[in-house]
């Protein structure tokens, strides 16, 4: 430990130079994850927020919530619980004088069941009549107000904004939270639809009907349209980018290593042990990586805090600090490959001969 | 009594055609209290000697016996430990650590070898005697030469060791540091009752030699007065 920081005390410019490529790749890793995961949270977090387990749909909608209806015969096959709620989607364009058209998806729901009940309102107040809508504050950062009317679809009239949520997306474009009979209006379907879904918080819906079927919410996830290739494409871009950045890193301590070996022959031949170099080495790299994982973790910190609110960027804590393992680790290989030809460091070199 | 003795040590370096033979059934005695001087010009085998003699090296066949131990014959990890406890190495590269001041140097040493250093005072002194005691904060390439080479003395010395091999230990130094450096030697030697070989090519430290070989292709013979 004495001499892996003496050594990094003396030659400053050396090791800021080895410090500063950890913290871009630690940055970049960083940053890139977190990216991928608020990209990937957009398309569920308002199933996040609901903190269910399992989904009801009709077995004909290839898992797709805005393909399942559910009809008043069919929901009074399923046999309700208090865990248990009605979800009725529907693909909407939001327009409003003065404000950007949005995509979003209109979630009608059933007042006296959980999601309803449970439903956490950043300012404004819950839906009073079919006319009303609870908006993701995505409308708020896009400038919508309390109180703006907007239009969903060309015929059922407007739409009055009454209160914003946080969290409440699916499938990347914000929700709007309605009731099932506004629902039953956007979709022109009448009173002879009762819902899209059920969700619920047990891993089954107890249902009798043949055509419903429950999935588990993992597999509703999976299925959303392009989630799965979305997460794929990014992880396999993560994992790359790992891979690569540790190589790149192990290969940079082997050569600060392999470049100290004839002070190490000096040291063997005072007859300091190779044990306490090989700690040395081990040591001074992993004060290296963390030194760079520690500023890297701040600059991604500071990134997410002044990056745009519309550019998503969501931290896993468990998962950075798997990457940030893994960035420590690749440094203490780095570090102990070079081990044999430190035990091998032949200290005649110094004396010549 | 005995510190040193190498008996009929032979050393080979390559196989076949490119076998070099550095060292000649070379024999070799130093006493405690003794300064033996080793002789000889460039490429002659003097710093071979001195690295099997340390145990930096083994010897192709011979034996080693330093303080009553056949080092020939311990393991890598017991001669590293008595080469830290026993031995001083004086090397022509100073054997300092670039990134560690003079003061460090010696700090190094208390970290790995935690008894029987110099102590403070017996430190101060030697430094003094060096005339480097004014350059505990500086690192190696803030100093000259000669101030390296007195403080590469210095380090060797500080462990206490029982034996002191030298490498050219005047190698970068004008007449008057190597009187000086020749009767550190001695004083050594005579005060300390340590053993001490010197491999050098410089003809100035003879006269504070008990001893000396001389060495010429691999062979050593012992002059005789």
């Amino acid at each position: 430990m004495f001499l892996a920081l003496k050594e990094i005390k003396h030659e400053k410019l050396r090791y800021s130079l080895i410090i500063a490529m950890i913290v871009l790749i630690s940055y970049l890793i960083f940053v890139l994850t977190s990216l991928a995961l608020g990209l990937a949270n957009e398309n569920t977090e308002a199933i996040d927020s609901w903190n269910v387990r399992s989904i009801l749909l009709n077995k004909d909608s290839n898992i797709s919530l805005g393909q399942s209806t559910i009809t008043n015969e069919q929901a009074d096959d399923i046999n309700l619980t208090k865990k248990d709620a009605y979800v009725g989607s529907a693909s909407v364009v939001a327009k409003s004088s003065g404000h950007s058209q949005i995509s979003s998806t209109y979630l009608g729901l059933d007042k006296n069941q959980f999601i309803e009940n449970n439903l956490k309102l950043s300012s404004g107040h819950k839906v009073r009549n079919d006319k009303q809508i609870v908006a993701d504050e995505k409308f708020k950062d896009s400038g919508y107000k309390l109180g703006d009317k907007v239009k969903l679809d060309s015929s059922s009239g407007k739409f009055t904004i009454v209160g914003f949520t946080k969290n409440a997306k699916l499938n990347v474009a914000p929700v709007l939270y309605g009731t099932l009979s506004g629902w039953q209006t956007l979709k022109g379907m009448g009173s002879t639809m009762k819902a899209s879904a059920v969700v619920s918080k047990n891993t089954k819906v107890d249902n009798s009907n043949s055509n419903l079927k429950t999935y588990s919410i993992n597999t509703f996830i999976d299925k959303l349209p392009g989630y799965t290739a979305q997460n794929s494409t990014f992880t396999f871009m993560i994992a790359f980018l790992m891979i690569i950045s540790l190589i790149v890193i192990a290969v940079f301590l082997y050569i600060l290593t392999i470049q100290k070996l004839p002070n190490y022959a000096v040291l063997r031949a005072q007859g300091i042990p190779a044990n306490v170099l090989v700690k040395t080495t081990i040591f001074q790299s992993i004060i290296l990586v963390l030194a760079g994982l520690i500023i890297g973790t701040i600059l991604t910190v500071l990134t997410a805090l002044l990056i745009p609110t519309s550019v998503p960027m969501n931290f896993n804590f468990p998962m950075l600090s798997l990457v940030a393992l893994g960035l420590i680790i690749t440094s203490i290989l780095g570090a102990i490959i070079p081990v044999r030809t430190i035990l091998k460091v032949d200290p005649v070199t110094v004396i010549g001969g | 009594m005995t510190a040193i003795e190498l008996h009929d040590i032979n050393k080979e370096f390559g196989s076949g055609l490119s076998r070099v033979k550095v060292l000649n059934n070379v024999n070799f005695k130093a006493n405690k209290g003794e300064l033996v001087l080793v002789l000889g010009p460039s490429g002659s085998g003097k710093s071979t000697f001195l690295t099997i003699t340390g145990g930096l090296q083994t010897a192709t066949s011979g034996d080693v016996t330093l303080d009553q131990n056949n080092i020939s014959k311990i393991s890598k990890r017991d001669m590293e430990n008595f080469r830290l406890n026993k031995i001083g190495f004086v090397l022509q590269a100073y054997n300092l650590v670039p990134y560690l001041t003079v003061k460090e140097q010696f700090k190094l040493v208390d970290k790995v070898k935690k008894s029987h250093n110099l102590d403070n005072e017996q430190l101060m002194t030697l430094l003094k005697t060096l005339e480097i005691d004014d350059l505990i904060n500086k690192y190696p390439s803030e100093l000259s030469g000669g101030q390296n080479q007195r403080v590469a003395i210095a380090r060797a010395l500080y462990t206490d060791p029982e034996i002191i091999l030298a490498d050219e230990p005047t190698a970068s130094l004008d007449t008057g540091r190597v009187d000086e450096v020749g009767e550190l030697l001695q004083s050594l030697a005579k005060q300390q009752n340590k053993a001490v070989v010197v491999v050098t090519h410089d003809l100035r430290l003879e006269n504070y030699a008990d001893r000396i070989y001389e060495i010429m292709d691999g062979s050593m013979t012992e002059r005789v007065n």
